[in-house]
């Protein structure tokens, strides 16, 4: 029981990673950033990479991940999102363009397959990510036996998801981001430059996704179009949780991996999708705006 | 001084202001008057970049604001207290003055002393959450805002619109001495005309979207007060 239980802690520990930011910048911004999910696929392809040609194992590719996928997300709010604030549609629209572009970007070896030059490591094709070693097997906990892989990726979230909290509660930028989500035009009346929070905002969040994504490349096969279904799985957390509350996000992350860890052990992986759809939408219908929504505005 | 040239502003399609061109002199108290519709309010959101649109000159000592982004505007020195006050309720009293710190230039993210002289229940509430004040005391809390951003000039909609009476002229007695004691230019919007008479210095006078009249608190008629305000 406790090893299912830990199963699914770790499913909502990368939840968690790809719905924060999610919950900040649709909280935030208003914008719907279907790109999310290719964040989290770049993410995956940046450990793959960096094992490849740097040599360097996962603990190099978090922080490498964060840098690419922030600077990445950067670009995408700079030259796409910024222009359609307040066109929730619009965003919605754009950004899955943008995640069609970046997933056959890598596909396609950002063009170069059509001259005959080959990059090892992209490409449509399935790659793999190596553990180091001690990451490897299992240590047994009240005669649980404990991925260490697993419990790796849950405390990676767990100080990330602190890092996060005290980002938005102990630090003037944070407080910032966190007036603009109640009330943007008067934070711009306070003096906040609500253009450069939100660029910031969005570059965090998606180099959260891209950690996400280093999590995910050691325990699933990396590929082009993996990231498609992490952003419908990052949007039910956030929906369930409420829109811009963090504490929702971490609540219904959890909520939703043990639930999938649990179904998923007593039946298929693929009924436990179905239950995780069933409960999301009965919680829609009866809390229209989320467990944990702000009051208010 | 603080200018608008012909200036126009528009919500999506509609067009509110009409050629307003009004001069508010520094370290005076200028109240805007008019009916409910008007654009009292319109004005003082397009002073902050807060329309969907505008054109025009808004000049403040000469530097051009109508162009600016809204946070630019606030660090240039103008403060907004809007109708309805639009505090924080889920922030503290203490996070809701610091927000107004953010359009300091100095980087000072401090309650200045004056908050705490004119504010004292505010003071000793610091970590209560802004929801549960009355609304005097939120009334309070967005001068106090307004204040922790060191501001030049403040705008005030409506100060004492929905407020208890015992409170009314506790706030009147905070803007006089804003501008009185610490020369703080005032732009305020009021409906309350023997306040305005006490208070101000100059006045302007609105009706469709256009200044119709303006000048020294003096020349306010009581003819004019009944021609553009009678309802």
């Amino acid at each position: 029981m406790l090893e299912v239980l830990f199963i699914g802690l770790s499913l909502g520990s990368v939840l968690l990673l790809v719905a924060l930011g999610l919950a900040i910048t649709y909280g935030a911004m208003g914008v719907i950033n279907m790109a999310h999910g290719e964040m989290v696929m770049v993410g995956a392809y940046v450990t793959v990479l960096s094992g490849i040609w740097l040599g360097a194992n996962i603990f190099v590719a978090i922080p490498l991940a964060f840098i690419v996928t922030a600077l990445l997300g950067l670009l995408i709010e700079k030259l796409v999102v910024r222009k359609l604030y307040g066109r929730l549609l619009d965003t919605l629209l754009a950004t899955w363009g943008i995640a069609i572009l970046i997933q056959q970007a890598v596909r396609l070896e950002f063009g170069l397959s059509f001259f005959g030059i080959h990059i090892e490591g992209l490409g449509p094709g399935l790659q793999n990510v190596a553990v180091p070693e001690f990451l490897q097997g299992a240590f047994s906990i009240g005669g649980a036996e404990i991925n260490r892989y697993r419990a790796f990726i849950i405390l990676v979230t767990a100080i990330l998801a602190l890092l996060t909290w005290l980002i938005m509660y102990r630090t003037p930028i944070g407080t910032q981001v966190r007036a603009i989500i109640r009330n943007p035009k008067m934070a711009a009346a306070c003096g906040i430059d609500v253009e450069r929070v939100n660029a910031l905002t969005f570059a965090f969040g998606s180099g959260l996704a891209g950690i996400a994504g280093v999590m995910v490349s050691g325990f699933k096969t990396v590929f082009p179009d993996m990231g498609t279904p992490m952003v419908v799985d990052g949007f039910l957390v956030v929906v369930m949780g409420g829109v811009g509350s963090l504490l929702g996000s971490v609540f219904s992350a959890g909520i939703l991996g043990e639930i999938n860890g649990l179904v998923a052990s007593v039946t298929n992986d693929i009924l436990a999708r179905a239950v995780v759809f069933g409960i999301v939408i009965a919680i829609i219908i009866l809390k229209p705006k989320g467990l944990f929504a702000l009051k208010g505005r | 001084m603080l200018t608008f040239a012909n200036v126009n502003s528009f919500y999506d399609r509609s067009h509110i202001l009409h050629d307003v061109s009004l001069d508010i002199p520094t370290g005076q108290i200028t109240a805007i008057l008019g009916r409910n519709g008007t654009g009292k309010t319109t004005l003082l959101k397009t002073l902050m970049g807060l329309t969907d649109r505008s054109e025009g000159q808004i000049r403040l000592e000469g530097d051009d604001l109508a162009m600016l982004p809204t946070f630019r505007r606030a660090r240039a020195g103008i403060a907004y207290v809007p109708q309805g006050r639009e505090i924080i309720p889920d922030f503290t009293i203490r996070n809701n003055i610091l927000m107004g710190a953010f359009a300091r230039t100095d980087g000072k993210r401090e309650i200045p002393p004056l908050v705490a002289e004119l504010f004292p229940y505010l003071m000793q509430n610091l970590d209560r959450n802004g929801g549960v004040l009355s609304g005097g005391q939120q009334q309070q809390l967005a001068i106090a805002r307004a204040l922790a951003a060191d501001p030049k000039i403040i705008l005030l909609d409506e100060p004492n619109e929905g407020i208890q009476p015992s409170i009314v002229q506790e706030i009147e007695a905070i803007i006089v001495r804003l501008n009185r004691d610490l020369g703080l230019t005032v732009l305020l919007v009021e409906q309350n005309i023997p306040f305005v008479r006490r208070a101000a210095q100059r006045f302007a006078m609105m009706e469709k979207g256009r200044v119709v009249e303006a000048g020294a608190i003096g020349d306010l008629t009581d003819e004019m007060v009944h021609r553009h305000m009678a309802v």
